[in-house]
């Protein structure tokens, strides 16, 4: 009989605790670890820190044992370090905690134990971590980098059914130890195994190519709506080009929100400011992208307040993206911004209004709230209960008849049905 | 690029080194409207290319003032290596006057001709490499007071805007550049305006009125950053010069053979703007045509 490996999880945010509940929902045993102990607490209680489709139905898995001790990680055959790594605004990591969390939890790790890095790390970083490490390593080689994809809104989604593994590894052409290897195996998908290097390089080659579609997504549709063009119409003829893929990143949107692209971006910038890399084109789409960023808001200083300076405005979103209260690199914010003492009344489900904004604009309890007696209506994050709303009891609400739908939230033919003029990225308005 | 500075209070006062030009008299005007305290300093008052030009200013300005800076040789006064050379000296001049008379903010008068000809969509992110000396000329002399006001401790403090105003249009211009001031021309002498090729060409164009308020909103402001003067919609000298001809009444578009070259159109992101000036909005295209064109057939 085989017995299954029992693994641990170090630093429960958003990553960690997505990874850790997952793999715990798959029958596995996890032993998931934060120092912090008001964040177990809390997790013990069903108190999640972040916002996650399907999140509490996983953490409540019977296998997933939540832990501030780091004792308890000794009984792990795999341990990983997942804390998500913070970025400033320039999009620098700091992996100090990270580092302070490997401190904490490697006097801890068993004799065979396996560490694998699953944070976002820096080329080099694991590379430095075994080097620094190799004298206390349960064994030289027990250390592994592996690549994390999760995407805010989709994490849970998207580890339960993994595309692939990569593993950054001290030598590739060595097999993983058993229980890694047991682990991986959970998902029955592909382990592709790599260099250290390599494998930190993946997960920034991934965010690049994103980024490269994002933003020639956008630089067309933009076009689009110049020539009465509809991108909604293009995309699936490209979607069926097998060079570029059927879940391509083809949907036009306000740039690349949230903090993780703009990261990798950075990182790479630096590596080839450090070696001398012609990486020009990476200036060209962080210049598209906050270019996209505020497309509602040149849309409502030529189209509307150019005309009716004294418009009153809703706003429905102030997430950066749906199923998420992040607002960081949110264009919600953004707008909000650049939109001054104007009096606009905003909604959002889940996430708050910044402290700075709190004296210009005024949040509603509901969507049709934030619509009252509104000249403009701008939805800036696509949140699915958005959809819902019925846009005849939005037209009653509203004053005005101008809807400005980015991502094409609302039915632009009920909308124009209503009288509205209804904007949306990649093609024309209506 | 662009780097908000709020201050509550309004200059108590505010010099005009150039007084004689078209938007120094809208703004003299305006300012005075507002109760402001307004110093204007033209050529016949202090000749800024002469070499004892610091000497004479710094008698006139005082500790704190605001200095709007629009003196300039424009290039239809010159366009050569001379008119380069003396417009340098000017700012020369005012660099070293303000070394020892500290201004409490400084407004620089730009323009738009310090981006490349060939840039056909620009930001302020775009290069300020200009391939004309008039455009370089106000590209260095950016470079100059930022050294300056950077420069000596007594002036590190000192806020320094930098506009870049594009087409200026308005009564009253003094420069009869291509564009709507020489189609209202043209519409009120001779019933005719004349037209390169088909203008297809696209430009933005500002009416002087709005960059009078927006001058106006950076010295209340001591407002401190580099901002294109741009409404962001850009439109072909034909379609211009038809909205001038409709405006104007049974007056005609007439095709004039054009240099040969490409067709360069230029289109500007004002986003820089909306976000520096939450408050501040153009007037409407149309609207600011037919108060220019009131303008130019009241003068008639």
């Amino acid at each position: 009989m085989v017995t299954m490996p029992t693994v641990g999880f170090a630093g429960l945010s958003h990553l960690g605790l997505v990874s850790g509940a997952t793999l715990a929902s798959r029958g596995l045993s996890v032993i998931a670890f934060d120092p912090d102990a008001a964040l177990v607490d809390g997790l013990r209680r069903g108190l999640l820190p972040v916002n996650e489709p399907g999140l509490a139905d996983v953490v409540g898995t019977p296998t997933l044992t939540l832990t501030s001790n780091a004792a308890d990680l000794t009984a792990c055959d795999v341990v990983y370090f997942a804390l998500d790594v913070a970025t400033d605004d320039d999009g620098r990591s700091d992996t100090g905690p990270l580092s302070a969390l490997i401190d904490t939890v490697w006097p801890h790790l068993g004799p065979t134990a396996t560490a694998v890095v699953l944070s976002q790390v820096t080329p080099g970083f694991t590379r430095t971590l075994a080097a620094t490490r190799m004298a206390s390593m349960p064994r030289p080689g027990a250390l592994y980098y592996q690549v994390e994809t999760l995407i805010f809104g989709r994490a849970v989604e998207r580890a339960l059914q993994p595309e692939r593994y990569m593993v950054g590894c001290a030598d590739p052409s060595a097999a993983l130890p058993e229980a890694y290897a047991q682990v991986l195996a959970a998902f029955a998908c592909p382990v592709l195994r790599m260099r250290y290097e390599s494998a930190e390089l993946t997960k920034i080659a991934i965010n690049f190519f994103l980024v490269s579609s994002i933003s020639t997504t956008n630089m067309l549709a933009e076009v689009c709506e110049h020539i009465g063009a509809d991108w909604r119409e293009i995309a699936p003829a490209l979607r069926l080009d097998a060079r570029i893929g059927t879940k391509a990143y083809l949907g036009p949107g306000l740039g690349f929100g949230g903090g993780n692209l703009g990261r990798d971006l950075a990182t790479v910038k630096r590596i080839a400011g450090e070696h001398g890399t012609d990486t020009r084109i990476i200036d060209a789409w962080r210049a598209n992208s906050t270019y996209r960023r505020d497309w509602a808001l040149r849309l409502l200083r030529t189209r509307v307040l150019a005309q009716a300076p004294d418009s009153r405005l809703a706003v429905w979103g102030l997430a950066y993206k749906e199923h998420t209260a992040s607002t960081k690199n949110s264009p919600s914010i953004a707008l909000l911004d650049a939109l001054g003492a104007r009096g606009v009344r905003a909604y959002d489900p889940v996430a708050e209004l910044p402290e700075r904004l709190r004296g210009s604009v005024t949040m509603a309890a509901d969507p049709l709230a934030a619509c009252d007696g509104a000249d403009v209506l701008v939805v800036m994050t696509p949140w699915p209960g958005l959809r819902d709303v019925p846009l005849d009891r939005v037209a009653a609400a509203m004053r005005g008849r101008t809807l400005i739908d980015p991502n094409g939230v609302l039915d632009g033919a009920r909308a124009a049905a209503l009288g509205f003029t209804h904007h949306r990225l990649g093609t024309t308005s209506q | 690029m662009v780097a908000a500075q709020t201050l509550p209070s309004a200059p108590s006062r505010v010099v005009l080194l150039g007084a004689r030009g078209f938007l120094a008299a809208k703004l003299k005007a305006a300012l005075e409207e507002a109760g402001t305290d307004v110093a204007a300093i033209g050529s016949q008052d202090v000749d800024l290319s002469g070499s004892g030009a610091a000497a004479a200013l710094r008698s006139r300005l005082r500790k704190g003032d605001a200095v709007v800076f629009l003196s300039a040789i424009t290039p239809d006064k010159g366009k050569g290596i001379e008119a380069l050379m003396t417009n340098l000296r000017m700012a020369e001049q005012v660099c070293l006057a303000f070394a020892d008379v500290p201004p409490g903010h400084v407004v620089y008068i730009s323009s738009d001709a310090v981006y490349r000809d060939a840039e056909v969509f620009v930001d302020e992110g775009s290069p300020a490499d200009s391939t004309s000396l008039y455009g370089t000329m106000h590209a260095l002399r950016e470079r100059m007071l930022r050294q300056a006001l950077g420069g000596a401790p007594s002036l590190q403090a000192t806020p320094l805007a930098v506009l870049r105003p594009t087409l200026v249009f308005g009564a009253g211009d003094t420069h009869n550049s291509y564009g709507a001031n020489r189609f209202m021309r043209a519409a009120v002498a001779d019933r005719r305006i004349p037209l390169f090729g088909d203008g297809e060409e696209q430009r933005d164009h500002v009416f002087v009125d709005d960059v009078v308020r927006l001058l106006q909103l950076v010295l209340a402001r001591r407002w401190a950053g580099v901002a294109n003067v741009v409404t962001g919609q850009s439109i072909s000298f034909g379609d211009l010069a038809r909205k001038v001809a409709v405006l104007a009444g049974n007056v005609t578009v007439e095709p004039r053979p054009r240099a040969a070259g490409p067709i360069l159109h230029r289109h500007y992101d004002a986003t820089a703007l909306y976000r520096a000036f939450p408050d501040f909005q153009f007037t409407p295209r149309d609207e600011a045509l037919a108060i220019a064109w009131r303008g130019y057939a009241g003068a008639a």
